[in-house]
């Protein structure tokens, strides 16, 4: 739930809470208040009579009545409420009364003054509907000034977190913060400022670092090789020939295996900037070409057609993607089989008919994803295609129908 | 020919040295900048292999001085990185060709071999091992008069062997030679047979003699009498 929302609905139980013990407390403190009034207003009535009657007056009083008991009684008081006919409005209306009886110039009295009161349900109903309509007020006033503030109030907060989803630790661009007048968010920004600019420094840290160990790693490489072949000019036995092999072999998937993560390092780096306008199928036949020999003694037929499609990217990214994949098509298609390799004017599509992959099919293009029937290959050849096409804009996918893996790469 | 290796790792500069001397080069050696500096001011070589990171300043400085000493030496960069910025910015200081380590020895040899054909005879230099006479610049080899024919991939092949002579040179090294080093080479170790024994065949038809040999597991040696 939004905070906005939330903090609005927390108000509402609060209002209704206090507009309810506000509103009780008025109707209960004005009961009291009024039925004092009118006890002292009959009184006062009362007392009046009474001068009248010890005066001999007669008594023209409205709601009074005055009448003379014939035998004495003890004098009393009492207060009541009744209902009365009203003709005007043809119902009953309620009525305070007090009656009295008294001992005035010898004679007895009984004299009962009256006063209307409005009923307490209608000061009730009174109360409740003029507090409601208050509530209401409060509430609609108080849900628009807390939207609205709090919209304003929150709005660099938002930008900032929108802000902070788009970040990314390989983008070269900067953030840009939106200030806030308020210090909880001022703080927060800071924070977040200095946290996103240590992430990406050490990011930074880390590409380099992966760079200059690729670098490192090749001289050494190199001499290792380079004695391994001095080796194999010696006169050595059968035995110790094998052993020099299987060193050569690794150290070649090292050597490669290090190229290649050189590779993937200097394209997160973006350090391929030169581009061109490169005639793919001229690139394609060339490599074709190249490799001719090699599908020739695999058994594997190529069926291919090719229209002509200009790109503009690196030319020697372009031979890395084409060479990553053709090369792959070559090393898992069965043998004889028939490999198609279709470049229309906006896609580049490469089937081949191969084993089904024994690994789930999303992290084929991870680093390091291998089948276990195929642990010579670096793992790296397909997650540099994904990156030279994330790099250039354009898409790739797989799939895999009919006992074919296809790669589809889609020009923009 | 005189060859300057300029390279800060002994074990490397040894070998390099080794390998070319066998192959009838004069080395000499400078482990540092300031030393390969005196050499490239006082003599004059044919080749210089230049390596780009070397102590106390920037191989790349000594391809500007050589060009300021308009020196006819060709130059082969020898770089751990494999970097195309300082590929092009070599080229483009008068370098004529980069190799990224690890090499093969005999891929070096090769490329300074061909250097060598471009940069001092100027015409089309032949080799010739015993009846073959080999033309470079017309991709052609014949024996006794007569033209064998051969696919572009088993002349490659054969040129390779041949400026490698009697050295045996892995399946790796030609596999790498003759599709470069985008493919992984174990997987055409098999092509790499096919056109080794098919070049064999054609050259022991028209020689008589057979200048190819497998060594154990480890690959083939051209040995010329």
């Amino acid at each position: 739930m939004k905070l906005l929302y939330k903090t609005t609905l927390n108000f509402f139980p609060a209002m209704t809470f206090i507009l309810a013990v506000a509103g009780l407390s008025l109707y209960l403190l004005l009961r009291q208040e009024v039925t004092d009034e009118i006890n002292e207003q009959l009184e006062l009535q009362v007392e009046l009579i009474e001068e009248e009657l010890a005066a001999g007056r007669s008594i023209n009083f409205p709601l009074a009545s005055v009448s003379e008991m014939p035998f004495s009684s003890a004098a009393s008081k009492r207060l009541g409420d009744t209902l009365i006919y009203d003709r005007l409005q043809d119902k009953k209306e309620g009525y305070y009364y007090l009656t009295i009886t008294k001992k005035i110039n010898q004679r007895n009295y009984h004299i009962m003054v009256m006063t209307s009161y409005i009923g307490w349900e209608r000061y009730y109903k009174t109360i409740f509907i003029s507090f409601l309509a208050v509530a209401f007020g409060i509430t609609l006033m108080g849900v628009l000034l807390n939207y609205y503030s709090n919209h304003n109030l929150w709005k660099p907060f938002f930008l900032n977190l929108e802000n902070l989803k788009q970040f990314s630790v390989s983008s070269s661009q900067p953030l840009q913060w939106h200030d806030s007048s308020v210090t909880e968010f001022k703080e927060l920004q800071q924070s977040l400022k200095e946290l996103t600019e240590r992430s990406r420094r050490e990011y930074l840290a880390l590409r380099e670092f992966t760079e200059n160990a690729s670098h490192e790693i090749q001289t050494p490489l190199g001499i290792i090789q380079s004695k391994l072949d001095r080796m194999s000019q010696l006169e050595v036995s059968e035995e110790m020939a094998r052993y020099i092999v299987q060193a050569k072999s690794g150290v070649e998937r090292l050597t490669k295996m290090n190229k290649n993560l050189l590779l993937l390092a200097k394209l997160d780096n973006k350090a391929f900037v030169e581009k061109q306008p490169i005639e793919l199928k001229e690139l394609l036949r060339k490599h074709l070409e190249q490799m001719d020999d090699l599908f020739i003694a695999r058994k594997i037929t190529l069926v291919i057609d090719m229209t002509s499609l200009t790109v503009f990217a690196n030319q020697y990214l372009c031979e890395v993607l084409l060479s990553n994949l053709l090369s792959n098509a070559l090393r898992y298609s069965f043998s004889p089989s028939e490999v198609s390799i279709v470049l229309t004017s906006h896609q580049l599509i490469i089937t081949n008919p191969g084993e089904l992959l024994d690994f789930p099919e999303q992290g084929l293009f991870d680093r390091f994803t291998k089948g276990w029937s195929h642990t010579q290959g670096t793992g790296l050849g397909l997650a540099i295609v994904r990156q030279i096409c994330v790099l250039n804009g354009w898409t790739i996918s797989y799939s895999y129908q009919k006992g074919c893996h296809s790669f589809k790469v889609s020009f923009p | 020919m005189k060859v300057l290796l300029i390279e800060d790792e002994p074990m490397l500069l040894d070998e390099m040295d080794t390998y070319l001397t066998e192959q009838g080069y004069r080395c000499e050696k400078a482990t540092t900048f300031g030393v390969g500096e005196d050499k490239i001011v006082l003599y004059e070589y044919d080749v210089i292999i230049l390596d780009i990171t070397l102590p106390g300043g920037n191989g790349l400085q000594l391809l500007q001085l050589l060009k300021k000493l308009q020196k006819e030496a060709g130059v082969l960069i020898v770089s751990a990185k494999d970097s195309l910025t300082d590929k092009l910015a070599g080229l483009n200081l008068g370098a004529d060709d980069y190799m990224t380590k690890p090499f093969h020895l005999e891929e070096l040899n090769a490329r300074v071999n061909a250097l060598v054909r471009r940069k001092s005879f100027k015409g089309s230099p032949q080799i010739v091992v015993d009846d073959l006479i080999i033309d470079p610049i017309a991709k052609t080899v014949s024996c006794n008069g007569t033209f064998i024919a051969l696919t572009r991939k088993e002349f490659e092949l054969l040129l390779y062997f041949i400026i490698n002579k009697n050295r045996v040179v892995s399946k790796q090294s030609i596999a790498e030679h003759l599709w470069g080093d985008h493919y992984d080479s174990v997987d055409n170790f098999d092509t790499v047979y096919v056109h080794t024994m098919n070049l064999r065949k054609k050259i022991i038809a028209h020689a008589g003699i057979d200048y190819i040999k497998t060594v154990y597991g480890m690959g083939y040696k051209f040995t010329s009498m």
